[in-house]
């Protein structure tokens, strides 16, 4: 057994969790009708299947003024109870517990969905709402603590085996309790006792509905990470008092607030494990079970916390959102095929902030595991000669999928490693883990059988003189040859020729964003580390415009403006290039049309846009018995819809 | 006392170095073997070397006992080695499951049948501390028994010895023989000789039995004990103590000490500087901090 400590069992309240690993609380957009449906089941179910000890589920509602997001499930109805009871039944099946997390937003809501008013400890407006709310009244808490009341008989009802109300970054109870949110003068505010007093009513009130034998616990904000608001030392006598009222029987934890938001979902900027110390610092001070959560997406790491004592519990979000079987891949000791979560978090919460479906960029089956689960995939009836040309992740998909299903597949990539455009995109700053996703499909595509064929420029009469049945072209996109006037002139580049270092950039360079994503401010960050002057042009409002759902915004514009990099906004650039010396990039303001000159640049590059590389799919039209084309070669889009696409056709033909 | 000859009895149990981690087996009802590293208990040497002493000085018999599997008769040469005259070992699988009152049945038993004038033994064990086995049998056969002995003196017809007692005091205690002695670990056990080693190899070594020992199997081992375990586990860890984020910090400060991988504990400054220099350097050091008061 390589992980003794993560695969021991663990008793929180009166349930005893097979193992440390625990699927942590998060929103979904699976629910329908404000009820839970049969998309959550399969959901949890595919994650208690793959030997996670303990599902936390998504926030639940549990007052009408709590719409934070338009698909939550409302705890406080009955209708509940049904569909929960299927969930917990399936879940059960896999010997995996499942607690409830209920919650109410507070000022962290969006009266826009509830067509109320927004309920909060002051009127303070949320930093990401924005609405100012109605200062809670005495008869309001109450009301709100009758409601927690009432959703946690549902919780009980459906059949859970414990109860986490959430106390983290979105919260009503965190408002209370700091002294940022709050500023009440009367019983509910002011000294600590006071603040507590709100939050101590819902944990009471939510005890005396589901008794003694039943576990509670609560999702505890660390350190809210903002000046006047609660620290990690407050925390620690907050958590002191709630342990010590005897009404809990573990704290899980969370981090900082809707302020700083890139820290509760750390992105691949932020190192592996960045929690670690706040829970270390909590579990000091306490004797209920502590959960650590953030980043820590392999069993390694996870034993390594646990063994050093500085967690009991190891909550693993995004990690089980990508590889449902990491616990059992890591029980089994199969570590090469556990696929790691690379934390671009372009899948998971780029789609929930934009109110989609959850997703996973390397995880096409998320939410969709009834359909396209464990156990789903059929062999093929017919055993097919199949080509698959580009070995980017589309590719490996489309192979790896096609290989499982027993066809006879041969993976052709022109360069001298798979990995297609994430061999580029890695090379930006701190995007490194960005390749973890060819680390992760690589060996499963010679696992599945097919054959990699590297170095090989396929043709067109080399396909047709082996006679291939099916033809998929994974062949991707460029950057764009001419995207401006001046682009074929002396000294500009586009981001890739930057990024592999066939470039000879100048010293004074202006990187030229139409892209708004990693594309353009990763590249930026390259230079400026190689300790070049960098300005940015971009025709958008601002620069790094994509980045905000994947909450790379913050940080990223802060790494950006210490390394000293400058930006011009809403310009479309017209021309790049001219005489030496001369103002070399010109173009004109969106807004009010007026033409100006900017430079002179030494070197100026382009992140203007790719075009789909798709010669060898026209002259093999109508040549070849089935022929498709998969991500970037339809059109340039971005990694989840090569993957989708790769892993949609490998499963159809 | 036989023809003016102490008799005495020194108990050797093994010990697990208490340093590496214990882990419960996979079925959760014992520690696991792997990485144990059995040590003689340090103790129990300590013991032998009193046992020793009285030997060198005074003229005594020295018999070691071990109780428990083969491996203990690396013990007993050990102890061989050191100068003991006679080595017994008594194993029997029934004593698996046991619980110390089963135990002390086990070593009152072995007791009446030796008839020594002392018997020998650590205080403590090196990986759980007290251990009540001795004292319970030396109250089975109506032995008296003389708890943390730190020194020891035979007088003609009873012993004396010091034990510690409430916050570092000492106590000076007497008993008359025969009598069961459990010291401390004050006494670094003696290196033997590498002939002393090579001898003991030929030394027999007694095994005893059950049947020798005439004890019924239903009074030892898991049939005779009182104890049922219910539930075997390591308690929580202590936390590895990482640096957690100073509250005091401004918000922002702690964000970038999270983000820069982990918190790191505050550093030194590295100065070099010329003697002087650092001289008068430490003194304001010193002075910043009040430890140096300034004389007039
Ligand atoms: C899409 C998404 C939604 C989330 N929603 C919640 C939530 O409703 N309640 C909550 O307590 N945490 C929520 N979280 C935070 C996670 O529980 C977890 O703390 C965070 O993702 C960091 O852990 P990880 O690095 O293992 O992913 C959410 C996370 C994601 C990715
Ligand atoms: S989308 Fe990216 S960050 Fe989100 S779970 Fe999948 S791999 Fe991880």
């Amino acid at each position: 057994m390589m992980f003794p400590n993560l695969f021991s069992p663990l008793k929180i309240g009166t349930v005893e969790v097979k193992n440390r690993i625990s699927f942590q609380p998060h929103l979904t957009n699976f629910a329908v009708d404000c009820l839970p449906s049969e998309r959550h089941m399969y959901y949890w179910g595919e994650r208690a299947k793959g030997g996670a000890g303990l599902i936390i589920t998504e926030e639940m509602s549990v007052h009408p003024t709590d719409r934070a997001y338009e698909k939550l499930i409302d705890v406080y109805h009955a209708e509940v109870l049904p569909g929960f009871k299927k969930i917990t039944d399936y879940v059960h099946q896999y010997d995996t517990k499942i607690f409830a997390q209920v919650n109410h937003n507070g000022q962290q809501c969006d009266g826009m969905i509830s067509r109320l008013p927004v309920w909060a400890p002051s009127p303070v407006p949320d930093i990401l709402f924005r609405e100012t709310p109605k200062e809670m009244e005495p008869e309001d808490i109450e009301e709100v603590a009758r409601y927690f009341h009432r959703s946690a008989i549902h919780v009980r009802e459906g059949g859970f085996d414990g109860i986490e109300i959430q106390f983290g970054h979105s919260s009503l109870a965190r408002q209370f309790l700091s002294p940022l949110t709050n500023h009440r003068s009367d019983e509910f505010g002011g000294s600590l006792e006071n603040r507590m007093r709100a939050p101590l009513k819902f944990i009471s009130a939510v005890r005396k509905a589901v008794g003694n034998d039943f576990t509670l616990g609560i999702r505890m904000c660390a350190d809210e990470m903002i000046p006047g608001g609660l620290d990690l030392g407050q925390v620690q006598e907050i958590g002191a008092i709630f342990e010590a009222s005897g009404l809990i029987d573990f704290m899980d934890l969370s981090i900082a607030t809707f302020y700083n938001l890139y820290l509760v979902e750390g992105s691949m900027h932020t190192p592996l494990g960045y929690t670690i110390p706040l829970a270390a610092g909590m579990r000091e001070k306490l004797k209920l079970p502590v959960f650590c959560t953030g980043r820590i997406n392999d069993p390694v790491m996870a034993e390594k916390v646990l063994a050093a004592g500085q967690a009991d519990m190891i909550g693993m979000c995004r990690g089980l959102i990508c590889d449902p079987f990491l616990p059992k891949k890591a029980f089994e000791g199969r570590m090469d095929d556990i696929r790691y979560c690379v934390a671009d978090n372009q899948g998971c919460i780029g789609r929930m902030g934009v109110n989609k479906l959850l997703g996973c960029i390397q995880n096409p089956a998320v939410g969709l595991e009834k359909e396209w689960g464990e156990g789903t995939l059929e062999k093929a009836a017919v055993k097919k000669k199949v080509f698959v040309v580009g070995g980017g992740p589309g590719g490996m998909w489309a192979a790896k999928m096609a290989g499982r299903r027993g066809h006879n597949v041969t993976l052709f990539d022109r360069n001298e490693a798979l990995g297609g455009q994430i061999l580029t995109a890695m090379k930006g700053s701190g995007r490194d883990e960005f390749g973890v996703i060819i680390r992760n499909e690589k060996e499963q595509v010679t696992k599945a059988g097919a054959q990699v064929k590297l170095g090989v420029e396929v043709t067109t009469e080399q396909v047709l003189a082996e006679k291939p049945d099916v033809v998929i072209i994974a062949t991707g996109s460029q950057p764009k040859q001419y995207p401006v006037g001046g682009a074929d002139g002396p000294s500009v580049y586009n981001v890739w020729q930057v990024l592999n270092g066939q470039a000879q950039v100048g010293e004074k360079v202006c990187l030229i964003d139409y892209d708004g994503h990693h594309r353009a401010t990763s590249t930026a960050e390259f230079l400026a580390d190689q300790g070049k002057t960098v300005h940015i042009i971009t025709s958008s409002l601002f620069v790094g415009a994509e980045l905000g759902p994947t909450q790379d915004l913050y940080l990223s514009r802060q790494r950006l403006l210490k390394k000293g990099v400058s930006f011009t906004p809403d310009i479309a650039v017209m021309e790049v290039g001219g005489e030496t010396g001369a103002k070399n990039i010109k173009g004109f303001n969106v807004y009010n049309n007026v033409w100006d000159e900017w430079g002179p640049f030494d070197s100026i590059v382009l992140a203007m846009g790719q075009k789909s590389d798709d010669s060898l799919y026209t002259s093999l039209k109508g040549k070849v018995p089935e022929l498709y084309r998969i991500g970037d070669s339809v059109a340039p889009r971005k990694v989840d819809m090569a993957i989708w696409e790769g892993h949609k056709i490998g499963r159809e033909i | 006392m036989h023809n003016n000859k102490l008799d005495i009895l020194v108990l050797l149990r093994e010990t697990s170095d208490p340093r590496p981690p214990a882990r419960v087996t996979t079925r959760g009802a014992a520690i696991s073997d792997r990485g144990l590293r059995r040590v003689p208990n340090p103790a129990d040497l300590a013991a032998l070397e009193e046992a020793l002493l009285l030997k060198d000085n005074l003229g005594a018999r020295v018999t070691v006992l071990a109780i428990g599997p083969e491996r203990l008769d690396d013990t007993i040469r050990l102890a061989f080695s050191m100068g003991a005259d006679r080595g017994i070992r008594f194993w029997d699988h029934g004593l698996e499951g046991s619980d110390a009152v089963a135990d002390a049945r086990v070593l009152a038993r072995i007791t009446k049948i030796l008839v020594p004038d002392l018997v020998c033994t650590g205080s403590r064990m090196a990986d759980r501390g007290d251990e009540p086995v001795p004292a319970l049998a030396a109250a089975a056969v109506g032995m008296p028994c003389i708890s943390a002995a730190v020194s020891f003196t035979p007088k003609n017809e009873w012993v004396e010895a010091e034990r510690k007692s409430d916050r570092g005091a000492r106590q000076t205690v007497s008993a008359p023989f025969p009598c069961t002695v459990l010291f401390e670990e004050v006494r670094d056990p003696r290196y033997p000789s590498i002939e002393a080693v090579t001898q003991s190899l030929n030394v027999p070594i007694e095994t005893w039995d059950l049947a020798q020992l005439g004890l019924p199997f239903w009074e030892i081992g898991a049939a005779g004990a009182y104890l049922a375990v219910a539930d075997y586990g390591v308690p929580r860890p202590d936390p590895v103590r990482v640096v957690t984020p100073d509250p005091k910090l401004p918000a922002f400060e702690r964000i970038l000490s999270l983000l820069s991988g982990g918190i790191k504990a505050r550093e030194g400054k590295l100065n070099t500087l010329s003697l002087d220099d650092t001289a008068a350097g430490i003194l304001r050091i010193f002075s910043e901090e009040g430890l140096l008061v300034e004389r007039a």
